[in-house]
């Protein structure tokens, strides 16, 4: 495969389509325009529609790509023409993805990433699928030999079929979970807004509900209805949205590899190699977490920066099955889940003062401000009710952040958990520990607290232990990079 | 030990002039806004509060906070390790090992180049991970650079 090659043919029918569809607005400003200027003839309308399909058609025919010994290079362009290359001793993940056009026609896109971040990733739009197979298969093989390359024995010996282990399938029934994450209030809210923009304003006339809604306790069966349909349109969204995105979810164990497929309508299939799997985030947001379930992440580094840097292992699933699939990924080839389920050091009570603080805080600035508008006479002293019901929130917001502050050092891996609403525990392998900062503020400096933060190159590119108590910080920290802390002169006490 | 103890090195004594420089022309930038809007124009009625308010901020960004921040502003580079304070009211105390260095930067804005100054970022494979020091004597600054290169180097590693 020397030779410099096109893609699928098929792919001539792929881009004008992928075109056509980012050309929609151009398109539908043309026919709204045509229809303004009668008598116009066609022109305008087939102009909108062949320049999309000429563009379509010329990225195709001015694509090639070759693989060489070594390498594989992309060239396209017909103006400003790009060559990248991507050297295959340096690829790192290797994405297949087929959207529902590509799953049609029998195509698919392998996308090559050799750590630099998602702008360098090479891809390959448009080969038939099982070529795509073929060449991502080739593309590990030859990651996974380099990665053994060291021991001889093992990259001599002609190494036997690979063995695959699948670690999980999705149980579709998990969708029931969806409801309790944000996706399903995030989807209504969108939903909502697309109604109040499609609607006349005259059904947004809120001063007019009175007269539409009988009178007493009518007017409260009416909020109720209200809210309920909300609700139940968001669950279902949720529910839908879960099953579209995570469809017969797979996650297998090669043998140096982490393989995930998923998906309903486009397929998505991502490899990572076992070196770029920096450690887990365990997401348990309080309507997960009050249902019993929990999300895995994968923090992997050269996915990109961001959030984009951490990769969906399970999406909302019960506890039990969280705990063991990051067991699985952070023991390797023997399971631990020490890190996930072990007690955890809490950051004592001055960390505790500070979180109940920081909660109260700003529920008591609101209630103050309501006072003071009722004093002026700009509020009813209803709503000054109304707003005293934030103190509780606030109190029980609090008490909950502080429960949930704690950190580990735990067989190599740093843990550490935070949050309330978001609630989440972080594990990173001490080796993908880059750095460290610890950041005080002068509040914190006077209860003795700092915000110790371990920096990596994968997931949202720092762990953070927030409000430990500098000693407590310094120990954890030296736990798991002994010759850094070294350096500046701290050494674990000895009766540590 | 129950604390990180500070880095070896304070930045320049001149960082200190560039920091008031700096906050004495946003001073001056404020006050001129001040005086065109309700003396000139005469937008709205001057009130005594409003000089006030800002001969206090003037004092505090342009006597405390530079006073402050050169106490905190520190750095040290170890055999093996980058070490730098920085901040004044939020502190930040930021170490990374020679092996994990990918590219140290220098560069000078037109305040340091007019008082010999320079900054040094030093960044990792984190992007939340960048160690910077301000306010570098420019002889300092330059020789760090040399140092900080030829040790990473020697530390080896692919930086990640």
């Amino acid at each position: 495969m020397s030779d410099w090659q096109r893609l699928d043919p098929r792919m001539l029918v792929v881009e004008p389509v992928s075109e056509l569809r980012r050309f929609l607005p151009v398109l539908l400003g043309a026919l709204l325009a045509g229809g303004f200027a009668r008598g116009g003839g066609l022109g305008w309308e087939l102009l909108a529609v062949a320049v999309p399909v000429a563009i379509g058609v010329a990225r195709y025919l001015t694509t090639r790509y070759r693989i060489l010994d070594g390498r594989v290079e992309l060239r396209r362009g017909l103006l400003q023409r790009t060559l990248r290359t991507a050297q295959l001793d340096r690829v790192r993940t290797v994405d297949v993805t087929a959207s529902l056009v590509h799953r049609v026609l029998g195509l698919a896109t392998v996308r090559i990433g050799t750590g630099a971040g998602a702008e360098q990733d090479l891809e390959l739009d448009g080969l038939r699928a099982p070529q795509a197979q073929e060449l991502r298969e080739a593309l590990l093989a030859r990651v996974a030999h380099e990665a053994h390359a060291p021991d001889g024995a093992e990259a001599a010996a002609p190494r036997a079929a690979p063995t695959e282990r699948p670690v999980l399938r999705l149980d579709p029934g998990w969708a029931r979970y969806a409801p309790f994450t944000s996706a399903g209030v995030v989807a209504a809210a969108a939903l909502l807004g697309v109604a109040s923009q499609a609607l006349p304003d005259s059904a947004w006339r809120l001063d007019r509900l009175p007269d539409l809604a009988p009178a007493g306790w009518g007017w409260l069966l009416l909020v109720a209805v209200g809210v309920l349909g909300a609700a139940v349109s968001s669950a279902v969204l949720a529910v839908l949205g879960y099953l579209v995105a995570h469809w017969d979810l797979t996650l297998t164990r090669t043998p140096t590899q982490w393989r995930l497929t998923r998906g309903l309508l486009t397929t998505r299939e991502t490899s990572v190699e076992d070196a770029r799997l920096a450690g887990v985030v365990v997401r348990e947001p309080l309507g997960l977490r009050l249902a019993g379930a929990a999300e895995l992440g994968a923090v992997v580094t050269g996915l990109g920066q961001g959030e984009k840097g951490t990769l969906t292992l399970v999406p909302p699933a019960p506890r039990a099955v969280v705990d063991g699939v990051a067991g699985a990924v952070l023991g390797d080839d023997r399971p631990t889940d020490a890190p996930l389920t072990a007690p955890l050091r809490t950051h004592g009570p001055a960390a505790v003062r500070r979180r109940r603080l920081r909660a109260l805080a700003p529920a008591v600035v609101l209630v103050a401000l309501a006072a003071a508008s009722v004093v002026a006479d700009l509020l009813t002293p209803w709503s000054l009710a109304l707003t005293l019901l934030v103190l509780p929130a606030a109190i029980a917001l609090g008490e909950d952040r502080a429960r949930s502050l704690g950190h580990l050092a735990s067989e190599g891996f740093l843990v550490s958990r935070s949050g309330s609403l978001a609630r989440h525990r972080e594990v990173l392998g001490a080796e993908h520990v880059i750095g460290w900062t610890v950041r005080d503020t002068w509040f914190q400096r006077r209860s003795g607290l700092v915000t110790l933060e371990a920096t990596t190159a994968g997931g949202s590119q720092r762990v953070q232990v927030l409000d430990v108590p500098e000693h407590d910080g310094l120990v954890l920290a030296a736990a798991l990079t002994p010759d850094l802390l070294a350096e500046v002169g701290y050494r674990t006490p000895p009766s540590q | 030990m129950t604390s990180l103890r500070p880095p070896a090195h304070r930045v320049h004594p001149r960082a200190r002039l560039m920091w008031q420089l700096a906050a004495g022309t946003e001073v001056l930038v404020l006050a001129v806004a001040l005086v065109a809007t309700g003396v000139v124009a005469d937008l709205y009625d001057l009130r005594w509060w409003m000089p006030v308010l800002l001969a206090t901020y003037a004092v505090v960004r342009g006597v405390v906070v530079p006073t402050w921040r050169f106490r905190v502003h520190r750095w040290e580079v170890t055999p093996q390790a980058a070490y730098t304070q920085t901040g004044w009211w939020a502190r930040e105390r930021r170490l990374a090992p020679m092996s994990r260095i990918q590219t140290v930067d220098w560069d000078q804005g037109p305040l340091e180049r007019l008082l010999g100054l320079a900054n040094v970022t030093i960044t990792t494979a984190s992007a939340a991970g960048a160690l910077s020091i301000g306010g570098l004597d420019q002889a300092t600054a330059e020789s760090l650079v040399a140092e900080l290169t030829a040790k990473a180097e020697a530390a080896g590693g692919d930086a990640t």
